[in-house]
């Protein structure tokens, strides 16, 4: 009797150190947000979660149970919950109804809460919806980009928003481009920034390219984004060959492959030659014991 | 026994036929205690660098020595000697054949097989070297042709289905009578060799349009094997030499490393001589003229590869620019330089001043010569990869300090080990299935001797009657 209370004496003792230890060896974890906003309206919050152990330093905290809420007066609505990818980013795409507060501001708090590596952390964002839009006339011979910003107001009305700092930029492969080397305008007292488009730009065989106009990780707007195509760049004729064969080409020269075709031709052929000497080797064998 | 044959003839001309088949034939008909035990062995070497490899695989190279710096370390270097080695029945058996040194035939196959052997393991050593293993069929699907890599797959692979090719050629009627023989003895394995004896016999009869037919596919492989060959550890230099790297950066990689290959594949051809000439018996055969001849072959491929050792590291001395330099000091003076000179000493001054004398030409003397020789192709392939990674034209930034040192660790050593081992377990098992001379050669070459026997005690004969006659005629003019 005494032997199974000192048993389980022992096992509670474990066990409980065993959680403090396991609790004790939690992650400190921080959130880092940004928002955005696309050309069709859609609306995105991006969450990094860092993790860092004692004594070490931060660094992308991937599997973190991170949930989304929306701010509803003094309510956090959740929105969705998740977990951050390998990188230790999660996003989500926020609904079109977001409540709005009394200045039109909208709320998004995002938390690490119940996760088991992760002790808990929280971050918030307060932001304005802003419209941002881009004209550009392909028939300008002057190349103007306008830009536009402006809010909604409490009776629905498009209010002009100035002093907000557009960047213009125009659309590559792999990224974007600065169309100019100060190609950042701020708005005026009507909302609106004009941009002079510099000549001599590539565009694709026709001349067309994409012109982004960006409010880039504005305190009251984050980051909202416009874009139009336009035939302003210079044509680039498709080259008919633009990986001509070579040693450091995708493809050889022919020289190399016919020099290889013809040595190693030369090599398996006569290895068939001799695989078909063989088979008449073999073939004699019925002609030597019929004879 | 020895003073009948030496220095002139090569197979004692009084030996039968049926005694050259009884002695050829006599190994593969009894499986012993000891060759079980050995194979045991073999098979527990193996099975240990199977494990080793399968831990690799599963846990990635990571697990081995190489890191960032050296990514090539003792796989690479066991490739480029496997390779090496493969050229010893090029050269004992193709360029003796083809010059027609009948000396050679008793020796022929063991160096067919020594080719053999050592492809199997030497073309696996680069897809042991992979971390995936199972994206080697990528180099083929996506694989650029101006690529050296690719140039070793193909030459690797046609060199090996030749070198299988003219492994199996000569042994054909050999397997036709050794397949008629089973009918009338009892040999361990009795109803596998039979199936195994009539498939590589394909139906050989002896009869005289096969063998017109045979002598002209030896006759054609044995022109093909030699340019195919040298072009392989050519194509091995090239994966060396086309890379922009202190050391590697050299005109004369592609003569040097095919003369290395010969100087090295030959020597351990006169080791595997020297043990199958002992453990069967087979003094008769292979006689102290082999070893002489062949001690001689092996004196001149060093004095060649000697040449060009002088030239691959004096040269780039003599100029000592910056890169080259730190990888001179290194190997002069620094961390490699006692592998370096042991291997220059005694893998190549050692050898020249042994087999310049006619009594280190012999059996005994070459063993000791030729197993330095052979350790020392290894450790001198080993000094080829390993320092030059270890010195790039741009050192890597931000890594631990272990990373700028290399030594194989149990996993790569274990793997290597296997591959020896495997390469052994195969010459035993061929051994034991197969005759170890060419027997119809043998055969030939005796009657050679006997005709050579006969002509001269012919021309003897002829002086005898001549100097009488004279004496006949001194005699009558006397009178």
């Amino acid at each position: 009797m005494n032997n199974m209370k000192i048993t389980r004496i022992t096992l509670a003792a474990v066990l409980f150190c065993g959680v403090s230890f396991a609790q004790a060896q939690k992650a400190e974890s921080s959130l880092q947000l940004s928002f955005s906003k696309q050309t069709d309206n859609s609306k995105t919050i991006s969450a990094l979660v860092m993790g860092k152990k004692s004594g070490e330093k931060f660094k992308p905290a991937s599997n973190a149970h991170i949930s989304f809420y929306a701010q509803k007066e003094k309510e956090l609505v959740l929105l969705s919950k998740t977990v951050s990818d390998d990188r230790g980013k999660a996003t989500l795409t926020l609904p079109k109804d977001l409540p709005l507060d009394a200045d039109h501001f909208f709320g998004i708090t995002v938390k690490v809460e119940n996760d088991d590596t992760f002790e808990n952390s929280e971050e918030k964002l307060k932001l304005k919806d802003v419209n941002l839009s881009l004209k550009l006339n392909p028939h300008d011979t002057a190349r103007v980009a306008t830009a536009t910003v402006t809010e909604i107001t409490d009776e629905g009305t498009e209010k002009a928003v100035k002093d907000v700092s557009i960047n213009f930029y125009v659309q590559r492969l792999f990224g974007k481009m600065p169309a100019a080397e100060d190609h950042t305008v701020k708005t005026d007292e009507k909302g609106i920034a004009v941009f002079s488009f510099p000549k001599g730009i590539p565009g694709d065989t026709a001349g067309s390219m994409t012109v982004l106009a960006m409010i880039e990780d504005n305190d009251s707007y984050g980051t909202v984004e416009s874009k139009s195509s336009t035939n302003w760049g210079v044509v680039v004729p498709l080259e008919k060959d633009p990986f001509p064969r070579a040693i450091w080409g995708a493809k050889a020269q022919w020289g190399m492959i016919i020099t290889l075709t013809i040595l190693y031709g030369g090599v398996w052929s006569s290895y068939i030659f001799m695989a078909f000497q063989l088979r008449k080797i073999k073939k004699e064998e019925n002609l030597t014991t019929n004879n | 026994m020895s003073k009948i044959i030496y220095p002139d003839s090569h197979i004692p001309a009084e030996l039968s036929e049926e005694v050259i088949r009884e002695d050829s034939m006599r190994p593969t008909m009894k499986w012993g205690r000891s060759t079980q035990l050995w194979l045991g062995f073999l098979f527990m070497v193996f099975g240990w660098g199977l494990y080793a490899y399968i831990h690799q695989l599963r846990h990635g190279l990571g697990e081995t020595a190489m890191r960032n710096y050296v990514s090539w370390g003792l796989y690479i270097s066991t490739f480029v000697f496997f390779i090496g080695i493969s050229h010893s029945g090029t050269l004992v058996s193709a360029i003796l054949r083809i010059t027609k040194q009948d000396w050679r035939m008793p020796i022929t196959r063991i160096a067919e097989l020594m080719t053999f052997v050592s492809l199997c393991f030497g073309g696996l050593m680069p897809i042991i070297d992979l971390g995936r293993a199972d994206r080697i069929a990528n180099l083929v699907i996506f694989g650029r042709v101006q690529s050296p890599l690719m140039w070793d797959v193909m030459s690797i692979v046609t060199y090996f289905t030749g070198s299988t090719i003219f492994l199996w050629l000569p042994m054909i009627p050999d397997m036709g009578l050794m397949r008629d023989r089973l009918t009338v003895v009892d040999t361990p394995f009795k109803k596998f060799k039979k199936w195994l004896y009539k498939t590589l016999a394909i139906g050989w009869t002896g009869s005289k349009s096969q063998w017109k037919r045979l002598e002209l596919v030896m006759t054609i492989m044995t022109i093909i094997i030699i340019p195919v060959a040298v072009s392989v550890h050519t194509v091995v230099s090239y994966i060396f030499a086309m890379t922009l790297r202190p050391g590697w950066n050299s005109t004369i990689f592609g003569p040097y490393f095919v003369a290395g290959a010969l100087y090295s594949g030959s020597a351990v051809v006169i080791l595997a001589m020297v043990i199958f000439r002992k453990l069967y018996h087979l003094e008769k055969y292979i006689t102290y003229r082999h070893f002489d001849l062949m001690g001689r072959v092996v004196l001149s491929l060093t004095l060649i590869y000697g040449y060009l050792n002088l030239n691959e590291y004096w040269i780039p001395a003599y100029k000592m620019a910056t890169s080259e330099g730190h990888l001179l000091h290194d190997l002069f003076s620094g961390s490699y330089s006692t592998a370096f000179w042991l291997c220059q000493f005694g893998t190549v001054l050692f050898p020249i001043v042994v087999m310049c004398f006619p009594k280190g030409r012999t059996p005994g003397a070459l063993t000791v010569v030729c197993i330095f020789i052979a350790i020392g192709a290894w450790v001198k392939r080993y000094l080829i990869v390993v320092p030059t990674l270890l010195h790039p034209f741009l050192p890597i930034q931000d890594v631990p300090l272990t990373w700028s040192q290399y030594f194989p660790n149990w996993v790569e050593w274990s793997v290597t080990m296997a591959a020896f081992s495997g390469m052994v377990i195969i010459v035993t098992l061929y051994a034991k299935f197969f005759p170890m001379m060419s027997m119809w050669e043998v055969v030939h070459g005796a009657h050679i001797e006997e005709s050579k026997r006969v002509a001269f005690e012919k021309v003897e004969h002829a002086e005898e009657i001549n100097e009488a006659k004279t004496n006949h005629k001194k005699a009558t003019v006397v009178g």
